[in-house]
């Protein structure tokens, strides 16, 4: 046995090796601990099925204030009588002798039937040499006894008395040790402790899990040679839509898709070169009559693609690798695959060499450094990018294809207009879908409930 | 995305000689997400550009050249006659221009055959139509119309049996108690003239965009259809009529032509455009090496005609291909063709060296010195309620930006202020242990020119022992660690915060925040049975040079 005791214990069990059955203050003397000290060693012992503890009670009777005071000088009704042997005596003479105990004398000898009564004059009618309880307050007034050498009765009568028998109940502790402490061979590593218990949870502060994702998913990407740039969050329609291709009549422009500000549209939307060219674009290919003040509505973005196209835009660059990491929202139901508002990823290569083959081999890199290997690409819709890809990826977990990454080159009507001209490849999907696989989640509302359980318990290195 | 409902011995019939499996492994190389499958049924979302795809009749026609049992252009032969012609009257040019029309011979129609014309009528009429706006569709039993047609007025106390009424009911009273009528009326406007088709005998065949005529309703006895659409642009309509075409006659009509004239209403010509390609554009947006014959062939399997013409490729276009406005779209017909499978991905080195963007950087550094400080990180949307964010912290709700018809009651205005979600984290939590201490840096929205975006950074510590000290030290540490920044407070009063406990962060002589002990009322608000702390401030008024 490898147990490891406190100094404490070590010392109970040493003075019990020696003397087996001992109590708290037997203890105490032959081990120079503290009671204190006695009471946490039995317990932790105790706890470890090292010590018995047997404990008993006894009760025993003492004469109280009033008993005593009769075993000095006598009942008060014995003295009552004593005085009467000698003649019959005055009322008043006798209260005046006798004090305070004259009262409960005089009634128990009228009661009993000992004096007679006229006028004020008292006399003795009947002496009884033993009057009831004075044997056993002689018994106790010489040594306190225990209950059963008494007469039962005869105490019964003094415990009615006020204040004449006190009883003590007194509790006695004996600790002995069991049949494994007493073989136990004590080591003498002293201040061991028992490293082997269990100890409190603390909970460590940390992180969001789902920002651990989108700073390891922004990390890549700078890796990889991207730069991040970052945009409001609130947009014009202009840049949110029409910017991108999206008629103005579009289902996706529709409320119950997007969210509108109420009543709050921008006064400066682009430049009057870049209006003009973009409500063209519109006009030829989709047949309607643009409406600049449909442009002007503010919502908050469905995509990160209008940071990027608002970029690509200001700086017209021939070459450059950029991505932007944020929040959009779709005015959808919420549910455990659906939120109102999650992180999107928007990456764009502008390059005259940029092709749809680079653009899938940037994704299968990417998912490659997310752990992910089983990939394909399948053709999908987007109103501004032609050729469009999205890629589907396989979830072990879930033993199924799932959805993630949307990819596709812009197409001329977008970035004809803003005047870029070398091919821009763009990509984007939301982050929670790829957090969810990580974290092994199920539903997605989970990464905003903020619930202190799961925050606090989910494993962050993975 | 729209949603159709396949047969996979359905599809077999029409694609020709194929397997199940070959069928559902190509679906998706045409756009096609398989949705669901149950046996026979498969159920497949389809992208609103491709509205051919609305029925298992056009999607046979792209498994064919997909799968190489028919290539090249499908074709519309329509046969030219003068037996059917509709008449517009000028009159209709205010309210819905355009009509034009089909007619479509000899077919057989099952109960399958009528559920996948139905859900075509409904998917263009929401897509393409726009919700019956630009354009909308009827189809009818030929042989119950007497030819010629006009398209013309009526006013709303015209009266027929509307289609799935028994009895005849004035247009006003279609608009006002049937679900179509309350759900497009708006579109003809306050107008007292409706649109209306009568045939020869003045017997109503269709009033547009809202319902047909109950008489020429179309069963499975039906053998010769009419087809009308009508639209406030011609080109849209005739458009949606080409998709219509293309459709009924891959399931097995006759087409003919309809004359139409009148209010500049024409006869539709349902014809081919030619749009050329520079084989140099496909191999390099590609990212291949095709030659032309490969890229030629590649376009027949998407369905389109394609010669050679040097480097160049010329494409013929069926009508019902809308979807291709020039060159870039050939490309990807010639990738669909070629097959996505088929491209191998390939990674070409970076020219350009990555980097995060500064503001990120920074805000991710102070998240550390947080989590260093004892806080964990929260996430809250920008997007909250009103009770949330105002009602419970006692804060004047006059500047709020609201969101227009939020599906959700939790998600309808934006956040000013991050403190009040902070607080609503610690109520869904009382149940955990204490100390519970978070933060969160975010975003908050305020009205200026028209919206103006902030980054705060709030903290929040609850437990039995929280103090001013407490949460003055820790926006102190952070602070001063972060950025080398030092911070005064004074005396404020806020309605979140506890009188004379609360106090307004100062950085160089300007107030950029508030801290202090919360408000014990709204604790109780929040339900929370601890003291809490807190402290919010804006970090883009204050540490972040570039926002």
């Amino acid at each position: 046995m490898s147990q490891v005791f406190h100094d404490i214990e070590k010392k109970i069990i040493t003075s019990l090796k020696d003397n087996a059955t001992q109590t708290p203050d037997s203890l105490e003397s032959s081990t120079n601990l503290s009671p204190d000290q006695i009471r946490r060693g039995i317990e932790w012992l105790k706890l470890k099925d090292l010590a018995i503890v047997t404990e008993s009670k006894t009760s025993t009777i003492s004469l109280g204030k009033n008993g005593l005071e009769s075993f000095q000088k006598g009942l008060p009704e014995r003295r009552l009588l004593d005085l009467l042997n000698d003649g019959p005596r005055k009322l008043s003479d006798l209260q005046k002798e006798l004090g305070p105990v004259f009262g409960p004398a005089m009634g128990l000898a009228r009661k009993n039937n000992w004096v007679d009564t006229s006028a004020d004059q008292i006399s003795l009618k009947d002496l009884p040499s033993d009057l009831p309880g004075e044997k056993t307050l002689k018994q106790i007034g010489n040594n306190a006894l225990s209950q059963n050498e008494i007469d039962k009765n005869d105490l019964l009568i003094l415990l009615k008395r006020p204040d004449f028998i006190v009883e003590d109940i007194i509790k006695t502790k004996e600790i002995t040790l069991t049949d494994s402490a007493k073989s136990l061979v004590l080591s003498d590593s002293s201040g061991a402790i028992d490293v082997e218990a269990k100890v409190p949870e603390v909970f460590v502060a940390r992180t969001h899990p789902l920002k651990d994702t989108l700073d390891e998913i922004s990390e890549i990407f700078v890796t990889l040679g991207f730069s991040e740039i970052i945009g409001n969050m609130t947009q014009s329609s202009f840049w949110n839509f029409d910017a991108l291709f999206t008629p103005q009549d579009h289902p996706a422009r529709e409320l119950q898709d997007t969210f509108y500000l109420d009543g709050i549209s921008a006064k400066k939307i682009a430049t009057p070169e870049q209006i003009r060219k973009v409500s063209d674009s519109h006009k030829k290919n989709w047949r309607y009559n643009w409406d600049i003040n449909e442009a002007r509505k503010m919502a908050l973005r469905t995509h990160t693609t209008c940071v990027t196209i608002k970029h690509l835009a200001e700086n017209k660059p021939d070459e450059a690798r950029v991505f932007s990491l944020g929040r959009v929202f779709r005015n959808e139901k919420v549910s455990y695959k659906h939120l109102v508002e999650f992180n999107q990823i928007e990456g764009v290569v502008v390059g005259k060499d940029a092709n749809l083959r680079n653009l899938m081999g940037i994704q299968r890199e990417f998912y490659k450094r997310i752990g992910i290997t089983k990939i394909k690409f399948w053709p999908t819709f987007f109103p501004y990018t032609e050729p469009s890809l999205q890629t589907m990826v396989y979830n072990e977990r879930l033993g199924k294809w799932i959805e993630l990454f949307g990819m596709g080159i812009f197409r001329p009507e977008v970035t004809k207009p803003l005047g870029i001209t070398k091919p821009v490849l763009a990509w984007g999907g939301g982050i929670e879908r790829i957090a969810m696989l990580k974290y092994g989640l199920d539903d997605v509302r989970e990464f905003y409930n903020n619930n202190l359980n799961w925050l606090r318990s989910a494993t962050k290195c993975q | 995305m729209p949603v159709v409902e396949l047969s996979y011995i359905r599809l077999q019939k029409l694609v020709g000689k194929v397997s199940k499996k070959q069928i559902s492994d190509s679906l998706p190389f045409l756009g096609l997400d398989i949705e669901s499958e149950d046996k026979d049924l498969v159920r497949v979302e389809y992208s609103p550009n491709r509205p051919d795809y609305s029925t298992d009749f056009g999607i046979a026609l792209g498994l064919q050249g997909l799968l190489g049992i028919k290539t090249g252009a499908i074709k519309l032969n329509i046969k030219k006659s003068t037996q059917y012609k509709i008449s517009v009257d000028s009159k209709v040019s205010k309210i819905r221009p355009f009509v034009t029309g089909i007619i479509a011979k000899n077919g057989k129609i099952d109960d399958k055959t009528i559920k996948q014309f139905m859900t075509m009528q409904e998917d263009l009429h929401f897509g393409i139509g726009r919700k019956r706006k630009k354009s909308s569709i009827g189809i009818h039993d030929l042989d119950k119309i007497s030819f010629p047609l006009s398209y013309t007025i009526a006013n709303r106390n015209h009266k027929f049996i509307p289609l799935t009424s028994q009895k005849e009911l004035s247009i006003s009273e279609i608009l006002q108690n049937t679900d179509v009528g309350k759900d497009y009326g708006h579109l003809l406007g306050n107008s007292s003239n409706m649109p209306v088709i009568l045939d020869v005998n003045k017997q109503t065949v269709s009033f547009p965009p809202i319902i047909n005529a109950a008489i020429t309703t179309v069963t499975t006895k039906t053998k010769n259809l009419f087809v009308e659409v009508t639209g406030i642009n011609k080109e849209d309509a005739e458009d949606m009529l080409s998709v219509v075409a293309t459709i009924l006659q891959k399931a097995g009509f006759s087409l003919e032509t309809v004359q139409i004239s009148g209010a500049k209403n024409s006869t539709p010509k349902l014809g081919e455009k030619k749009i050329s390609v520079d084989s140099l554009l496909i191999n390099q947006i590609l990212g291949l090496n095709l030659n032309t014959s490969k890229i030629v062939s590649s376009l027949k399997k998407s369905r389109l005609d394609a010669s050679i013409k040097g480097k160049k490729i010329i494409c013929t276009i069926p009508a019902y291909r809308f979807d291709i406005f020039g060159p870039m779209d050939l490309v990807e017909e010639t990738a669909l063709g070629y097959g996505i499978q088929n491209l191998e991905p390939t990674l070409s080195p970076s020219q350009t060296i990555g980097q995060t963007n500064p503001v990120s950087s920074q805000l991710k550094s102070l998240s550390k010195i947080m989590v260093g400080l004892g806080y964990l990180e929260a996430l809250n949307s920008s997007l909250t309620s009103k009770r949330v964010l105002y009602d419970l912290t006692n804060r004047d709700s006059t500047k709020i930006i609201s969101v227009l018809d939020s599906k959700s009651q939790e998600h309808t205005i934006l956040r000013d202020l991050i403190l009040p979600g902070l607080l609503e984290n610690l109520s869904k939590n009382i149940h955990e242990s204490y100390p519970q201490r978070l933060f969160e840096i975010g975003t908050v929205f305020t009205l200026e020119n028209p919206i103006s975006e902030k980054i705060n950074f709030s903290g929040i510590s609850a437990h039995q022992d929280a103090n001013f000290t407490e949460i003055k030290s820790i926006i102190q540490s952070a602070l001063k660690t972060g950025f080398d920044v030092k911070i005064d407070t004074k005396t404020a009063t806020h309605p979140a915060f506890e009188d004379g406990r609360c106090a307004s962060i100062v950085i160089d002589k300007k107030s950029v925040g508030i801290v202090g002990e919360i408000n014990s009322k709204i604790i109780e608000n929040y339900k929370i049975r601890v003291p809490v702390i807190g402290f919010e401030l804006s970090l883009s008024d204050s540490i972040l040079k570039s926002v």
